[in-house]
This record gives structure tokens, sequence and C-alpha cells, in this order.
């Protein structure tokens, strides 16, 4: 080919029905190929043939001129280490099959459901009902599941953890709630450590945030809202971790994984464990790397252009009291998004998850005070990032790091998936557009809650083709763009 | 938060900005700062000129309240719909006496007789008062920022009558206005005016620091230091990032020389969370006694936005006495009330969307 030709992709036509189909033949040609798992990025072609990567070919010299990462990136399947599809139990706000599809719009082959759902995924019955779900939406993406730490997310009694674990969960958390007791963490940690299985905690002290509505600080205050600490996550953090050198001297494969941190106090903590030897890792999610709780008062700039006083400088362009916005761990201040953001660059934070929590306007449309926590961002995770990445706060490798090799690391052999684009292997890819920007709205997203910030306002990174295990997961439509 | 901008389809012109109230002689003068705000929710919007504005609408609302027949016909025809979530006998009165100073239809309805206690939502209420013809809509919540859902889906005005602990604009409004009138040469400028007590919990506090900062006044807030929390890194950044207020848990300090005293109603709940060990500690550390008030300057005014708890945060003898300005406050109230549904009808004239043309 030709040097500065421009990339192409090239795939016999397909519509949206054609999901779940093996991709017979597809030639990704003079694309910017990012692949974390052969630590590698660059000029690229890659051929695709019978759902099976045929060959990954790096380009030099001047074959490779013209071909950048400003343009078409074609990269290994993300992996989401955090979402919640509610089903069974509140089908309005998401099922198996809508989660799955708003994933791979997202570019995400592969995705964790958490077990908050009703009833609670504690006993291997209702893991085999929320697997047939998946066999039945058709979908190709790759649905790992979570079994709860206690029954019925009690806080009081171990689930089966045993028999979960055999049936294939790949950890266990009461996420949305903490472990609160102690001895029933330890616990945890030991007993799942026998199968090697991490302990995801919601790190929050619930006595410091009864009733708490957005985090402790200046735009709390101004708006009357009840303080959430940064110390309930930080003091959690610190429990936890004291536990866990205690489990690791009589169960050295015990495993302690903390989802969702928000805090630079917490993310230090981690810092320190690991240094130390610790068997730890941590996500960190888009919202609270690219949001501050400005938004709350109505401003609608990036974490690194808040200035933590949006009344002071005439940031505030919309009405305050969002519930897209209210979400747990809440948004925080500007210091504590940008160390989130250092977290992520340095590798503290292992991986991105999303936390993805869909929710009806039923239970968004009311008072802040009464609005469920919750942002629905499987579908925007790729744009902010990358927001982040044209900010110059973070490489475009470690950002595709974070949402691939960083959580298959987390998730070990557990997803068939997770290693990268490898020749002979299905294709597990996602291909999208870094110069084309897409406009999230109540019918782009595909998730069934739209309870997303992002609304309204573009994001780079449109997402053209999701291949999950050599089939289609999402095919963007043509004219999807944005960009006239 | 900043509804000045779309909600405003044209400037209106002067005479637009001000219609007449007809049989007032003493009309508010035509206004060289049009009335911009279709709802009043909060006061951190409102500009120092827009305060003035208020002020001295006030002022002829005062006069029509001194009249033998406190009446003129400027919202004859309208529906002021009041809808309370919150107990409130005060407020809810003095909405009501204003509404009706100004010939407007009134609807009232409170939490425990509507549909509320059905599980319907605040949208859904706030669509049925529509229906029912409600043009301007007082509303009282417990939940910070419930007006402004309300403002996203009312088709009319919406005037808070206080949120949560986020916001009370008539309450500031009408101790600004007292302030005003009570000191000497009529402004607030440079006054030290102490804001006493239960800070963390009122949205009184929250709406006063913004007005009174914004009309030059040395503004100081003083209780106990539970009762302040996240007032401090407010008050050294300052309202608007410029207007410094002062957080001190000396009341001495906060008494010295004192222009204004406002002490704040506390409620037997903060007892539960720990954030005070009994009543009768808080009387004796923070209490507004005779003794203490000595501290303020002779003629120093005394307010409280009420309802009080006497022998709490404020000594009987002191509520009543020469330097206490409670009673004008209720008088000021229905005045600013007043003044600030007679503005909001301006707008929506302007807007043409209330009455139709």
């Amino acid at each position: 080919m030709a040097a500065d030709a421009p990339a192409t992709v090239s795939a016999p036509p397909a519509t949206g029905s054609d999901v779940g189909r093996t991709v017979a033949e597809l030639d990704l040609s003079r694309v910017w190929l990012v692949d974390p798992f052969a630590g590698r990025e660059g000029a690229a072609d890659l051929v695709v043939r019978g759902g099976r990567v045929q060959a990954v070919t790096w380009l030099d010299g001047p074959d490779a001129d013209g071909v950048d990462p400003d343009g078409v990136i074609v990269a290994p399947g993300f992996i989401d280490l955090h979402v919640h599809l509610r089903e069974p139990g509140n089908e309005d706000a998401e099922t198996v099959a809508s989660g799955l599809a708003a994933a791979a719009h997202g570019g995400f082959t592969t995705v964790c459901a958490m077990p908050n759902t009703d009833p609670a995924l504690d006993d291997p019955g209702v893991l085999a009902r929320v697997r047939a779900a998946a066999a039945t939406s058709g979908s190709p993406v790759e649905l790992l599941l979570y079994g709860a730490v206690t029954m019925g997310r009690d806080g009081d009694r171990l689930a089966a953890l045993g028999e979960l674990a055999d049936a294939g969960v790949v950890g266990f958390s009461d996420d949305g709630a903490p472990v609160g007791s102690a001895t029933i963490l330890r616990n945890a940690l030991m007993y799942a450590g026998m199968a090697g299985l991490p302990i995801v905690d919601h790190a929050e002290d619930s006595t410091a945030t009864e009733g708490a509505e957005a985090n402790d600080g200046l735009v709390a205050t101004v708006l009357g809202l009840r303080g959430w600490p940064a110390a309930a996550e930080i003091s959690a953090v610190a429990r936890d971790l004291a536990i866990l050198v205690d489990v690791v001297r009589d169960v050295p494969a015990a495993r302690l994984h903390l989802t969702h941190l928000s805090t630079a106090g917490a993310l230090d903590l981690v810092r320190r464990a690991k240094a130390a030897g610790l068997p730890v890792t941590c996500d960190v999610t888009p919202h609270h790397l690219g949001l501050t709780d400005e938004w709350l008062a109505g401003a609608r700039r990036w974490a690194w252009d808040a200035s933590g006083d949006p009344w002071g400088d005439g940031a505030i362009e919309s009405a305050p009291y969002s519930t897209t916005v209210r979400v747990n761990p809440p948004l925080r201040a500007p210091q504590d998004a940008a160390a989130v953001l250092t977290a992520l660059a340095d590798g503290t934070a292992d991986a991105l998850a999303t936390d993805h929590a869909p929710h009806t306007e039923v239970d968004k449309a009311v008072e802040f005070g009464l609005a469920a926590n919750g942002i629905s961002g499987v579908e925007t995770a790729l744009g902010v990032l990358l927001a982040a990445v044209d900010a110059g706060r973070l490489s475009l490798g470690r950002a595709i790091a974070a949402l691939t090799s960083g959580p298959a690391i987390i998730l070990g052999g557990r997803s068939r998936r997770a290693t990268g684009l490898v020749e002979g292997a299905p294709a597990d890819l996602v291909v999208f557009d870094r110069s084309d920007r897409w406009t999230p709205t109540a019918e782009t997203i595909r998730s069934r809650g739209k309870n997303s910030p992002w609304l309204g306002r573009p994001l780079a990174g449109r997402v053209l083709l999701t291949v999950a295990d050599g089939r289609v997961a999402y095919e963007a439509p043509e004219g999807d763009s944005a960009q006239a | 938060m900043n509804p000045a901008a779309p909600d405003v389809a044209r400037e209106p012109t002067a005479t637009e900005a001000a219609p007449a109230i007809p049989a007032v002689d003493a009309a508010p003068e035509p206004q060289s700062i049009p009335w911009r705000h279709r709802h009043v929710l909060d006061v951190d919007v409102l500009t120092a000129d827009d305060l003035d504005l208020v002020m001295r609408t006030t002022d002829a609302m005062r006069e029509v309240l001194e009249r033998p027949i406190a009446k003129v016909p400027a919202l004859r025809g309208r529906n002021v719909t009041i809808l309370f979530y919150e107990a409130s006998t005060r407020t809810r009165v003095s909405f009501e006496v204003a509404a009706k100073n100004l010939s407007a239809d009134v609807v009232n309805i409170a939490a425990s007789t509507s549909s509320v206690t059905k599980g319907e939502s605040l949208v859904d209420t706030i669509r049925t008062v529509e229906a029912l013809g409600a043009q301007m809509l007082v509303m009282r919540h417990s939940v910070s920022g419930a007006p402004y859902l309300a403002a996203e889906v009312f088709g009319g005005s919406v005037l808070n009558g206080g949120d949560g602990w986020h916001a009370h604009p008539t309450q500031a409004l009408l101790d600004l206005y007292t302030m005003r009138q009570e000191l000497p040469g009529g402004s607030v400028e440079g006054r030290k005016v102490v804001i006493l007590g239960d800070v963390l919990h009122s949205r009184v506090a929250r709406s006063n620091i913004w007005s009174l900062t914004a009309a030059g006044a040395d503004v100081w807030l003083c209780g106990p230091s539970t009762l302040l929390r996240g007032f401090e890194a407010w008050a050294a950044r300052g309202a608007a990032a410029s207007r410094r207020f002062h957080v001190t848990s000396s009341i001495d300090d906060a008494l010295r020389d004192a222009d204004v005293v406002m002490a704040l109603r506390i409620q037997r709940e903060r007892m539960a969370s720990g954030l005070l060990p009994s009543l009768r500690e808080y009387a004796a550390r923070f209490g507004l006694t005779r003794q203490r008030l000595a501290a303020a300057k002779p003629d120093a005014l005394v307010m409280h936005p009420g309802p009080m708890n006497e022998g709490v945060e404020i000594a009987p003898d002191v509520a009543v006495s020469a330097q206490s300005r409670i009673t004008d406050q209720v008088t000021n109230g229905v005045a600013v009330r007043m003044a600030l549904l007679y503005l909001l009808a301006g707008v929506a004239e302007g807007r043409g969307t209330v009455d139709g043309r």
C-alpha cells in the first residue's frame, strides 16, 4: 500500500442484525495498533480470517509513513472489571442483553458483573440464571461474574464461596456496600484465598457516610448537601490493608482488590502497600478522574480544568443538583480527581473500571437527596480516557493498558480471551476512530440506563467495530458520526 | 443556577419591567435595571443591582401595607400556588398574605394533605398543579435543590420558600431589608453582622452569606465547631471567590462591636448525631443573653428568623428588648414577598407566556 494512504477497514457490509456473526474476513490496513499485551504500539496491518487473527504485521520505514495515533486505532477488546447489569431483579434499568450490547458499543469484549442483583448472586443457581440470559442474548461479549461475599449481601453470613468458586466466579464482592465487619472480611479473604480469588471491596466506613450526598467540601457546603468525607474511604482502605497484612501470613494466595477508589489518601495507601509487596490491586473509574464535585454545582468542565470553586470563576453553566452526577463514591474535589488520574498513569491503579450503574428515570428524575447513586458509564469510558490523553495527562498506551492488560492481569486465567492479538487465536478487538466524535444521547446509548452526565456532550473516539471471540459484537451504523 | 440567560427572550423595556401598580401612587419608579430572573431559587445569582431593585420594590410594598386597605390589583387573575412539603406556619402565611395583598388567586397545598403521601413524585405533582392553573409556584421542600427540579418542569415562575439546608432567599432578602431600614445610614456596607448558631443546617445562613456579602457587610458566622463544618474553607475563599467572611467559635470575638446579631434556631435532633452534648450546654455557651449582647454596639439590632426556642439560642428578655427587630422582620417579610411576586410577574409578562400573549 502506498505511503500516506488512509487507514482502511475492509469487511463485507453488515447490519446491526449481524451481531454474533463470525467475522469471516476483516482487513485492517495502515491502522495504529496498540497492543499492551505485546508492549508495543505503532503502524500495523491486521488480518482476520474465519474469526481468527491470521496476521499482525507491524509496519516500519516508509510503509508506516502517515499512520499516526490520531486516526483509526485498533486495540485488544476492552475488559471492564466492574459493571452492574441489574438482572435479575431490576430489568427496567438494565438486562444482561442490553448491558452486553452497551458494553460492545463501548469497545468492551469482557465485562465482570457485580452480584448486587435481586436476588443477590450468592449461590450457583442465580449464577446459572444470569449465564443463561447471556447465552440467550446472542452477544459474543464475555460475561464474568462475581459472587457475593455474604448471604444476600447482609454483611453477616459468609456466602457459599467454595461452591461459587467451583461454578466459575472471578471473585467476591458485596459492592454497593462495603464488607462492614472486619471479622467477615478477614475470613472471606482467607477462604477465597484457597481458590486464589480476590475479595473486591467497596471501601467505605458507613458510619461516616450516613445520609451523605456529596463530597465533603466547598460544593457540599454551599449547596447544603450532607458531606461525604474522603476519610470514610481512606480509613476503610487502611483497615482492609491492615487485615490483608495479617491474612497473607496464613494464606499467601489471599488477594484484595479495591474498586472505584476516589481519593488521594486511599491511593497513597495502596501505592505504599504495593511497594511493600502486599497482594493488593485496585481500579478507578472514568468519572472520578474526569469529573469533580463542581458538576453538582452546574459546572461542566473536565477535572483538569477545574478550580474547585465554580462560583468564583464563572464556570457554572447548568442548573445545580443534577442527579446524573450523584454517585457512590461521590465525585470529589479537583485534587482528588488529579490523584486518581496520576494513579492510573503511574500504575498504582491497575485498571480502569466503569462501575456502570444504570438506573431508570423513576429512580433519577427525583430530588437530588432521594436519587439513586450511579452513572451509566460503559459506553463513555473510552471517550473520557481519550479526553485525558488529549489534555496531555495520560499516554495513549497507558490508557489502553488500563482497559486491557491491566484488568487481564487481575483476572489471571479466568478470562478466556484476555491475551491480546495473538496470531491463530480468536479475534478480540476494538476499532475506533480517535479523530471522530460522537454524541451520547438517550437514543445513541444502548444501555437502558440513560443516567449519563455526558448526554448531549460530544466525546472523542467513536467505536467503529467491536469483535469478541471472533464474532461481531458491535458495528457502527453508517453516518453515526457527530462530525459533519 | 443561572436562570437569567436562557429565560428571557428579550430585554424588557423599562415600562414592561415595571408595570405600574394601578391605584398605587407610589408605584416602583421606572427601573434602569430590569429584573432578569424568571425564578428565584437562590441568592447566589442576584447581583448588587438586583438586590437594590428588590429593596426599592419592597419600599413601595411597605407603603401599600401601611394603607387602610392593604390591597392592590397587581396580580389580579394570577394563580399563585403555595406548595409546602415541610411544616411551616409563618413563611407559608407570609406568602399567602403577600399574594392576596396583590389580589392573586391563592392555592395552598400542604404535603400532609396532598398526594405526596401516596408516593406521587415531585415531577408529577408539579405537572399536576400546573395543569390545575398554577402560574407562580412558591415551594418549600426538605431536600436541598428540590426547587431546581421543579423549575425544570414548571412552565411559570418558581419562588423558593426554603429548600433543605440550601437556600431561603426571601428570608435573606427580608433580613437585608430590615437591616437597611434600621441601621443608621440605611446600608449594611461595612457593618458587622453576626449569624449565631446552627449554621451547618441553616438555609437562612447560607442565603444570608450571599446577600450580605454582596451588599458589603462584614459577615461573621459563630457557633460550636460541629455546626460550622465546612464553612471555614468557604469563608477563606469567599463567596464568589472574593467576598470573604469570618468563621469563629468564640462568641466574644463574634459579638464584639457587632452592628447586627442574628440568632438561628437550634433543633433538638442535633443531639442525636453527637453534634451537641445538650441544649443546656449550648444555651450556656452560645445563647444570646443580655450580658453577651453588651459586647456588641449599644444599639445593635437583634434578629431571628423564627420560630424561636426562647431560653436556648436567645434569652426571652433579649427577644422582646428594644433592640429586637424580630416583629419588623415578620412585617417586612410580607413586603419582600410581595415585591418578588410582583417582579416575577413582570418577567412573566415580558416573556408573554403566562398570560398567553
